[in-house]
């Protein structure tokens, strides 16, 4: 089942940048986004949200937005037929306890968040849905919430649901930490803590649904996950083969569209007034509502040898779930998993908690849980080497995985770990060390490596399919359920597609993401997407291609093995040729299919015991390390990133311009998660609920990221790709950390770095 | 947004009039780049919005040692305008720090006036040249000192009846002038932000100084105090930097949810005295 | 109310409420998707048209206010079904992933080039500092640009 696991020469189509489909129609504004969409008789349709984070409702009067102009549908729990949503992991059905979550559409007599949704309203425009939503008299009983996980747990908390706050606990043990640390020259202890941060999607949260002519619920909408159908169909209370996701291209995801976002909504809509409804969330309703990253508070005490040996890991991490779970029992597990670092570390004692607090709620993000650990252990590692007197590269390289060493929870690394080489090259991608621009300014270097897991977690018994056929002409479809984000995740595909069976990029056509009409391919998260539908789309490819070639061969009077296939025709060795067409009437007549349909299933593994803590999670992990020079101007505390160097293996780039695009732009929202993005909130109370307030970084704080793509062969997706969409995010804020106090001596540990915190950091302000 | 009335006088005496008419349940509508994203947000609906855009208040008129903008002068146009280069270079350095590209090509000097931002640029930069803004309405016109103008947190004495129409500042030809701020992305409103004009006699010593700080309380203030420390002495490193701690002790910045108080004084001490020392050695240069 | 504009080069007229942005005329009454809906509030740039050739944010634009003057969107860089050559340059440079902030960044290119035609690398970054993109990181949108800058040269 493992496909190719070394670098092939001599492809013609995959490893080249080719110019995206996709690139072509939205640079002409041709691209038609969820939004881009307007139907015959549609109505608009608003959600009704909690302005308190915690509350009882009394009584929800609609009558005045009933009786307001244009008002088809005003609608609350009651008029949902099943109004529970469950999170069972997105896309698969294996149930795994505590990752298994659920919360109300619309609420029921009770409200756990700001925002949380309690009505929802159709109107013909949009402006009388946004008055009708105003006119929805709800009466709140406002109740204590508690909005710090620490005080969550504390005995006396207000709970946000039955039982405990605590939604989740995930403990690793793994050789004798104690004995570990009597023996250590040097030990390290730090306490990091990482903020809520927002998705920011250029696109909003939009779409329209409509009843086909057939009754099918239609939705099309922007979605990382078009197997939400089911959680449609669920809550209406209808088949699941009554309702069809159409997905369209997003205008970003990053984890913040994995989650049901507003389909349920139009579904509810539609199935009520049988009219097309369409819905668009404002910015200002998008930052309140999304669900958010989520928080960490790390504690770390790490044990080093005298010659730099890491030997023991003691961490306690904590986490905010906001007022549902979402997906954060799962978030949780891959900070478990990940926690010491991409590093060979005998001794480890993990222990992960994650409490409901009345925060907004927290869920997927780019990352993952995974990313938020590199913060605190690459701290800890510079710390270490510090301490020691070791300069950054050598002491992870030191200490650097191999291939046959064991992770914390059990898992055996099978591949070459690259990051030695990765750490090396991207140190001396920076360069000479700047000078000081000026005398209140100081330049310092910091390093940081990571790996991300890439591909579900093996006991979800992960698979994808695709569907790839000929058309008379020789012209090739490819049929896949695949969303894209934005990573040229559709691309990729008919590269794949095209190398496999000798036809040009551009008589490859590609479909996606219909949850009727191709094939399921699952989700576009957990940098999953290339490596599953990737491989599906290969095998696809390659067993139509036996197919053609069985035809063909005896029509070239050769043998199977020798025809090759190239730019649309068929090659025997003594050099004759037969264009593709003729190979296919031929398949017709003799009752060969000129199509097939791929079905790729990942590795599967069973459940970990995570007491006992031993086995493996993950398919597999991609390693990447980031250097930055920054510049700290002494002052004012204010940070620039002078120079980013960034370096991953990703196996195998399908699209190397794709693969370099990913690392650079991952790796900017990187430096946002570092020095300026927040979600603030006070007593659960959200006070960036706009783009003026929630910054992300532009062309102005964005340094080029030189990107260094490795290729070492060896990844389970396609050609020997590894998944390359999350791993970029992890490093940067680390290495800027380690930047600032290679400049100042000063250690900043919370995030963001922000110039205020540098200043406390250096003295400059009172603490 | 609500669905309002909406007006465009041709005229200026039609816009005061209408003004007049609907006093509090009208706006005055110029650039659009605060009103709009409120109306945007829906946290404001009023009745009546006479769009002033097509009145002829526009205009740069350089007459010697005055400026004259008209309220409807663009951002874009301060910062382009090759004659304010020369006349009061500050005017363009202020310019180029609002917003973003299309804040500029349509946001107006009267509207961001009006509009009162403590941290807004232009009405810092207004009260460090100590401008005078003319007020009219239907039953007439008065004259108002920039310092004068703004009262607290986007506050004015503007009635609701009254535009802002012109805006007088001095050349700064033989001055020396400088802005800094810092924001927390480019572009964005400032933490705390300066201005600095200063001049220096012909033996050298400071026989003006203006420092004027935005973000530090709910309009521009001046620190009159490190005015007073450096007029009559030689602008030197030391003065400077005392001025600049002066300035720190005398003002009372607040915390808000992003930035502390305790920060911001630290930058009214840094940036003061960057701010001075630029606008110092434009001063030695020009005199 | 009835405002006529002329739409990237083509006279438009229209019956919209005044309250009705510049931005919703184009995408619900004209049904031009051209322009996207970021923020509402003209910090991301996603709706940026160029009226009477500078960039403004469409959805801080009350209709009205085009009445007689011209709006350029992306569809309107269109010569004989060929692409403008900075749109070839994004493309060809990787400089569009989700799409949702190219239009905006383009117009906002060329608006910007037409008053600075030979910028350097940082002059671009300063210029584009005002258009929001989550996916690129911008350095490819800055290559697309700087490379369009010097096909411009060498043609002379």
């Amino acid at each position: 089942m493992a496909e190719v696991r070394t670098v092939e020469a001599g492809l013609r189509i995959v490893g080249q940048p080719v110019v995206r489909h996709d690139a072509r129609d939205k640079v002409q504004a041709a691209t038609a986004y969820a939004g881009d969409w307007a139907m015959a008789g549609m109505l608009h349709a608003v959600v009704v949200r909690s302005p308190y984070p915690s509350a009882r409702i009394r009584r929800i009067d609609m009558t005045r937005a009933n009786g307001m102009k244009g008002v088809v549908a005003v609608l609350t729990a009651a008029d949902v037929p099943r109004n529970t949503l469950w999170t069972d992991v997105p896309g698969q059905t294996t149930e795994v306890g505590p990752l298994r979550a659920r919360l109300h559409v619309l609420a029921e007599g009770r409200v756990r968040h700001q925002g949380e949704p309690v009505a929802l309203i159709a109107a013909e425009t949009e402006e009388e849905a946004r008055a009708a939503s105003e006119a929805v008299d709800v009466d709140y009983e406002p109740l204590p919430g508690v909005f710090d996980p620490d005080l969550a747990l504390a005995s006396g908390a207000p709970l946000v649901h039955e039982g405990s706050n605590l939604l989740a606990h995930w403990r690793v043990a793994r050789g004798d930490v104690d004995l570990a640390f009597t023996r250590a020259a040097v030990v390290v202890e730090g306490e990091y803590r990482t903020q809520f941060v927002d998705s920011s999607y250029l696109e909003p949260e939009s779409g329209v649904a409509w009843l086909d002519s057939d009754g099918v619920i239609t939705i099309r909408l922007s979605t990382q996950v078009i197997e939400h159908f089911r959680d449609v169909a669920e809550v209406l209370a209808v088949p699941q083969n009554r309702v069809r996701v159409i997905g369209t291209y997003l205008g970003g995801g990053f984890g913040g569209k994995e989650d049901v976002t507003v389909e349920v909504y139009l579904g509810l809509l539609v199935l009520r007034t049988g009219r097309p409804v369409k819905m668009v969330w404002t910015r200002q309703e998008s930052l309140l509502a999304r669900a958010k990253r989520h928080p960490y508070v790390m504690r770390y005490r790490t044990g080093a040898s005298a010659s730099g040996e890491i030997l023991a890991h003691d961490i306690a991490l904590l986490s905010d779930s906001g007022a549902y779970a979402y997906l954060s029992a799962l978030v949780l597990l891959y900070s478990t998993v990940t926690a010491a670092g991409p590093y060979r570390v005998s001794n480890v004692r993990v222990d992960a908690r994650v409490a409901y607090t009345n925060n907004p709620p927290t869920s997927a993000m780019r990352g993952f849980g995974a990313m938020q650990m590199v913060f605190a252990y690459e701290s800890q590692m510079d710390r270490v080497g510090r301490a020691l007197g070791l300069d950054p590269v050598r002491v992870r390289q030191l200490n650097a995985l191999r291939r046959g060493d064991i992770l914390p929870v059990g898992q055996v690394i099978e591949t070459h770990v690259a990051l030695p080489e990765l750490a090396a090259r991207a140190w001396a991608g920076l360069g000479e060390r700047p000078v000081p621009r000026a005398a209140h300014v100081r330049v310092g270097r910091g390093l940081a490596c990571n790996f991300q897991p890439y591909g579900r977690i093996v006991w979800l018994h992960d698979w994808s399919s695709a569907w790839v056929g000929f058309e008379m002409d020789g012209s090739l479809v490819v049929r896949c359920g695949a969303p894209d984000v934005g990573g040229g995740q559709a691309s990729s595909l008919c590269q794949i597609a095209a190398e496999v069976l000798g036809v040009d990029l551009d008589r490859v056509s590609i479909h996606i993401s219909d949850s009727a009409l191709t094939p399921l391919a699952g989700t576009t998260t957990a940098s999953r997407q290339l490596y599953m539908s990737g491989n599906a789309v290969l095998k696809a490819s390659r067993e139509l291609r036996e197919q053609i070639v069985a035809v063909a061969a005896p029509m070239l009077a050769t043998d199977a093995a020798a025809v090759r296939l190239e730019a649309g025709i068929a090659l025997a060795p003594d050099g004759h040729t037969l264009p593709l067409a003729d190979i296919l009437r031929q398949c017709a007549r003799v009752g060969v299919s000129r199509s097939h349909l791929g079905v790729y299933h990942a590795p599967a593994g069973e459940p970990v015991d995570f007491e006992k803590g031993q086995g493996k999670v993950f398919p597999d992990y991609t390693f990447g390390a980031h250097a930055v020079d920054a510049e700290v101007d002494t002052e004012t505390g204010v940070v620039r990133v002078l120079k980013h160097v960034a370096a991953h293996d990703v196996g195998r780039a399908i699209n190397p311009q794709s693969v370099a695009g990913q690392i650079q732009g991952g790796a900017v929202q990187g430096l946002g998660y570092g020095l300026m993005e927040e979600v603030v909130l006070e007593d659960g109370i959200n006070m960036t609920t706009s783009f003026a307030s929630y910054l992300i970084p532009s062309a102005a704080e964005a340094p080029d990221v030189e990107a260094v793509v490795v290729e070492s062969g060896e990844g389970l997706g396609p050609f020997g790709a590894r998944g390359i969409g999350e791993p970029p995010i992890g490093p940067p804020a680390a290495a800027l950390a380690n930047a600032i106090e290679d400049a100042t001596g000063a250690r900043v540990s919370t995030l963001p770095i922000t110039a205020e915190r540098v200043a406390r950091a250096l003295g400059l302000v009172p603490p | 947004m609500h669905s309002f009335e909406y007006v465009a006088p041709e005229t200026l005496d039609e816009a005061l009039a209408l003004l007049a008419e609907h006093g509090s349940e009208a706006k005055a509508l110029a650039g659009g780049q605060s009103l709009i994203p409120v109306l945007n947000y829906r946290l404001a609906r009023p009745r009546i919005i006479v769009d002033l855009n097509g009145l002829r208040l526009g205009g740069v008129r350089v007459e010697g040692e005055q400026i004259a903008l008209g309220a409807l002068t663009r951002h874009c146009v301060l910062e382009e305008s090759a004659e304010l280069a020369g006349a009061c270079p500050i005017l363009g350095e202020a310019a180029r720090l609002i917003g973003n590209v299309r804040v500029r090509t349509l946001g107006t000097i009267g509207g961001s006036l009006a509009h009162a931002d403590p941290a807004g640029e232009l009405p810092l930069v207004m009260v460090a040249l100590g401008a005078s803004l003319t007020l009219r309405r239907a039953r007439g016109v008065r004259r108002v000192a920039a310092a004068d103008f703004f009262t607290g947190y986007l506050t004015t004495v503007l009635e609701p009846d009254e535009l802002v129409t012109e805006v007088e500042v001095p050349a700064t030809r033989g001055k020396g002038t400088a802005v800094e701020e810092l924001a927390r992305r480019v572009g964005d409103f400032a933490m705390v932000a300066v201005a600095a004009v200063v001049s220096v006699d012909r033996r050298g010593r400071v026989d003006e100084a203006c420092l004027a700080y935005g973000g530090v309380g709910p309009r521009p203030l001046r620190a009159r105090s490190s005015e007073d420390a450096l007029i009559g002495q030689e602008p030197t490193a030391e003065r400077v930097a005392l001025a600049a701690r002066t300035a720190r002790a005398s003002l009372q910045p607040q915390s808000d949810a992003f930035v502390s108080a305790a920060y911001r004084s630290l930058l009214v001490e840094v940036l003061g005295r960057r701010a001075l020392t630029r606008a110092v050695s434009r001063a030695l240069e020009a005199a | 109310m009835i405002v006529g504009f002329t739409l990237n080069g083509r006279p438009r007229e229209i019956d919209v409420p005044p309250s009705q942005t510049l931005l919703r005329t184009l995408r619900d009454t004209l049904g031009v998707f051209d322009a996207k809906e970021g923020c509402s509030e003209g910090v991301c740039g996603a709706c940026t048209v160029l009226l009477d050739g500078r960039p403004v944010s469409s959805c801080l634009v009350l209709t009205p206010t085009a009445r007689g003057r011209r709006v350029l969107t992306v569809r309107g860089l269109e010569r004989a079904g060929d692409l403008h050559p900075l749109q070839t340059a994004f493309v060809e440079h990787g400089a569009v992933q989700c799409g949702f902030c190219t239009p905006g960044m383009v117009l906002t290119a060329l608006a910007f080039l037409e008053q600075r035609p030979r910028p350097d690398r940082e002059e671009i970054r300063a210029a584009l500092a005002g258009n929001l993109c989550r996916c690129t990181g911008y350095a490819k949108i800055l290559d697309a640009v700087e490379a369009y800058v010097s096909g411009r040269r060498a043609d002379g």
